[in-house]
């Protein structure tokens, strides 16, 4: 099995787009194979597709020798409680369809809010808290909604025009457009050496990096939507001392918050707390 | 021929991912040990790839390469790091050659004599006619790779393409597919297979008007995009794991030596001749999902026994020699003991962790529980009342930990071992001096630091 086939090749592929012709190779296939055995394959396929596909891929191919999926181990990953929600599809179906909605769903708090009338647009899933979430458009709001699909109660179709539709759609990307932060985090540069560490680490948000030659010093500017901020929050408290935030003061504050709120949980505080007192007037005013 | 080697292209892609338009032509080449000349033709070189695998007009193409990459960041799930694997060179004519067989074989079945026929009739004038020979060694490249397969029968042989489980799918069938396949390839690992599958998916809806394909419905948050190039490796290793060989490759290692303020030694992408030559065991590969790294860990003949690279770090992959059955299942079974307590791959001695976490203020939902439960591995809570709650961990050493636990800013208390909540003290510490107010330093010039 070599990742590297001609059959692969970039002008292979745009000649077969070009003939409307299909090439799937055998290590496809047994990727499909395994993955059919994941438990949540039968929420994503009906069990009588899912039985036909599984006969037509085990009888096609010579049975893969290796039981790769037990010689690879994953380290620090989420234990997942599922990878598909039943609504998915229905979601799904009705973005292609471009159909409106009615939606029911719960608030963080539990309670159950009436009945709400909107356009389905993405659905996204967060790698990091192992959870689906519909993005969608609030027709008395006008305003991007993000919903956990586990707090949804009830979705219908409603048929809205075409034409609302892509309207919607347009709206909410300028939003999220428009929820687009800005952080540069400069790596101090006696961990330059654990540079492929920091930048592997950071390599999941939208960055540029500049390299300032004579001082010898990198630093990182993140794009990221306004409500990921916590997160990437939590990603420079994970990289400690390596890094430092010179430009986004509400973030700034946060991790100056941080570390005090952290050394009064040691019993060195004071001093610290003080400071962090007299500063929490002034900086919610200079926060972004 | 020589084996085509795509470490250059990997170590290069690598980096323009990593450092995102940090470095100029002449820094860039200079930290991959390549020239100027070489850095500007494979620049040309994976724009066209990308070109033409993306479709792109042409005034994205005039993009730069690493923005190319940064706006495939968010809104796409299509990873436009795929195109390394579509870098194998081939020739015009083989592969026009190789395209209108795959092309005759869709809906029927047919002879070597006859995709002759077909294929000198469809061949470009400006490219060399095929004779019969060539046909049947295409053909049994095709099949070997799985794309065509014989049809069971007399003789003369005849060859179909080898999309049955496509072709069979009713179309809603094949959007469900599709997006199981989108999914997966997006959310498990090993990806890349996945993600080739879910470019023909893509075009078999496309064929049949099916609007699924055309735009993303998913997004995907914190990919990390660069274990697609880690997976370049992985087949290799896998094989020779199941073979029970040995692999040799020369080992980049990224941390730097003690000397990192010598301009010219970057950390990550050391000179080739700097490359340290290695033979090890393969017994496992581990993907850490902390950083999006993949490792290779295994045995080797050095005095420790234990060796663990990371996969960006190997080049010029081999296999070597055969090793008994007897040897593999001894240090798989050392190995497997070792790691049973790695946070990530660290094999040092197990420490005892216990810390205390803090529940959110006034929130409605536990999300620091949450969490903890989701990556706290095999971490148990072992005591809990309404202000916080205690978890412990057995940890080979608390290196890989940390970073998790100081995650948690000042809603994690370390409690033991002492000098974990020492380091964290001291770290916290310097944390809140990197953030000191300026205007603090103006009040005070007495200080000496003004």
């Amino acid at each position: 099995m070599n990742l590297f086939e001609k059959i692969f090749n970039y002008r292979m592929m745009a000649q077969l787009d070009e003939h409307g012709a299909l090439a799937v190779t055998a290590q496809e296939r047994r990727w499909l194979l395994m993955m059919l055995e994941h438990p949540d394959a039968s929420s994503a396929i009906e069990p009588e597709t899912l039985d036909r596909l599984r006969q037509c891929l085990c009888g096609s191919d010579e049975p893969s020798s290796g039981h790769f999926r037990t010689i690879i181990i994953e380290k620090a990953g989420s234990t997942v409680s599922s990878l598909y929600h039943p609504l998915m599809g229905t979601l799904r179906r009705m973005i292609v369809k471009k159909s409106g909605m009615q939606l029911l769903y719960t608030r963080k708090d539990g309670t159950l809010l009436p009945r709400q009338a909107g356009v389905p647009y993405k659905l996204e899933y967060s790698m990091v808290k192992k959870e689906w979430y519909l993005l969608w458009y609030n027709r008395r709001t006008r305003s991007l909604m993000t919903t956990r699909l586990r707090s949804i109660r009830l979705v219908e179709d409603m048929p809205v025009s075409e034409e609302f539709f892509n309207q919607a759609a347009a709206a909410l990307a300028s939003q999220l457009e428009k929820r687009t932060q800005h952080a540069t985090i400069e790596i101090i540069p006696a961990y330059n050496r654990e540079l492929s560490r920091i930048l592997y680490a950071l390599s999941c948000f939208d960055k540029q990096v500049q390299y300032d030659e004579p001082a010898d010093t990198y630093a990182i500017k993140l794009t990221f939507l306004g409500d990921e901020t916590e997160y990437v929050l939590s990603k420079l408290r994970f990289l400690g001392l390596r890094v430092r935030v010179t430009d986004h003061s509400y973030m700034k504050y946060r991790l100056r918050e941080a570390a005090q709120k952290s050394l009064a949980r040691y019993g060195y505080a004071p001093s610290a707390i003080e400071t962090a007192q007299h500063n929490n007037g002034i900086m919610p005013a200079e926060a972004e | 021929m020589a084996k085509e080697s795509f470490d250059k292209e990997i170590q290069f892609l690598r980096m323009l991912v990593l450092t995102s338009g940090a470095y100029n032509r002449q820094q860039f080449a200079d930290r991959l040990g390549i020239s100027v000349h070489t850095f500007d033709k494979t620049i040309r070189r994976l724009k066209d790839i990308a070109g033409t695998v993306q479709q792109q007009a042409a005034e994205e193409q005039n993009k730069a390469i690493t923005d190319m990459l940064r706006t495939s960041y968010y809104e796409s799930a299509d990873p436009l790091l795929l195109f390394l694997f579509r870098s194998k060179s081939l020739k015009e004519s083989e592969s026009y050659r190789l395209s209108l067989l795959i092309a005759a074989l869709q809906e029927q079945s047919l002879t070597s004599l006859e995709l002759l026929e077909l294929c000198s009739e469809g061949m470009p004038e400006e490219l060399a006619l095929p004779d019969e020979k060539t046909i049947r060694s295409d053909l049994k490249y095709l099949e070997q790779a799985g794309v065509i397969r014989r049809v069971p029968g007399g003789r003369p042989q005849k060859y179909t393409a080898h999309n049955d489980f496509v072709s069979m799918l009713s179309d809603d069938e094949l959007s469900d597919l599709y997006a199981f396949v989108d999914v997966m390839a997006n959310t498990q690992v090993p990806s890349v297979q996945g993600y080739l599958l879910r470019d023909s998916l893509k075009k078999a809806m496309k064929r049949r008007h099916l609007p699924d394909g055309a735009s993303d419905l998913f997004l995907y948050k914190y990919h990390y995009h660069s274990r697609i190039l880690d997976e370049a490796h992985l087949y290799t290793i896998m094989q020779a794991i199941e073979a029970r060989r040995r692999l040799t490759f020369h080992y980049f290692t990224p941390k730097s030596n003690r000397s990192y303020q010598s301009k010219n030694t970057n950390p990550m992408f050391a000179k080739q001749s700097e490359g340290r030559l290695t033979e090890i065991l393969p017994l496992k590969v581990a993907y850490d999902h902390q950083y999006g790294r993949w490792y290779l860990l295994g045995h080797s003949s050095g005095r420790s026994g234990v060796a663990i690279f990371r996969m960006e770090g190997i080049t010029q992959l081999e296999e070597s020699g055969l090793v008994s059955e007897d040897e593999y299942v001894t240090q798989l079974a050392a190995l497997e003991r070792n790691t049973r307590y790695s946070w990530l791959v660290d094999m040092g001695r197990p420490v005892a962790v216990k810390v205390r976490f803090f529940n959110p203020e006034g929130g409605n939902r536990n999300f620091i529980k949450d969490r903890v439960q989701l990556q706290g591995q095999w971490g148990v809570i072992t005591e809990e009342d309404e202000i916080s709650f205690l978890f412990e961990i057995t940890v080979n050493g608390t290196q890989e930990i940390k970073p998790w636990l100081r995650s948690f800013g000042s809603s994690c208390e370390v409690l033991e071992p002492g000098s974990l909540r020492r380091e964290f003290i001291k770290e916290w510490k310097e944390l809140a001096a990197y953030y000191e107010p300026v205007r603090e330093n103006l009040q005070l010039p007495d200080d000496g630091t003004a």
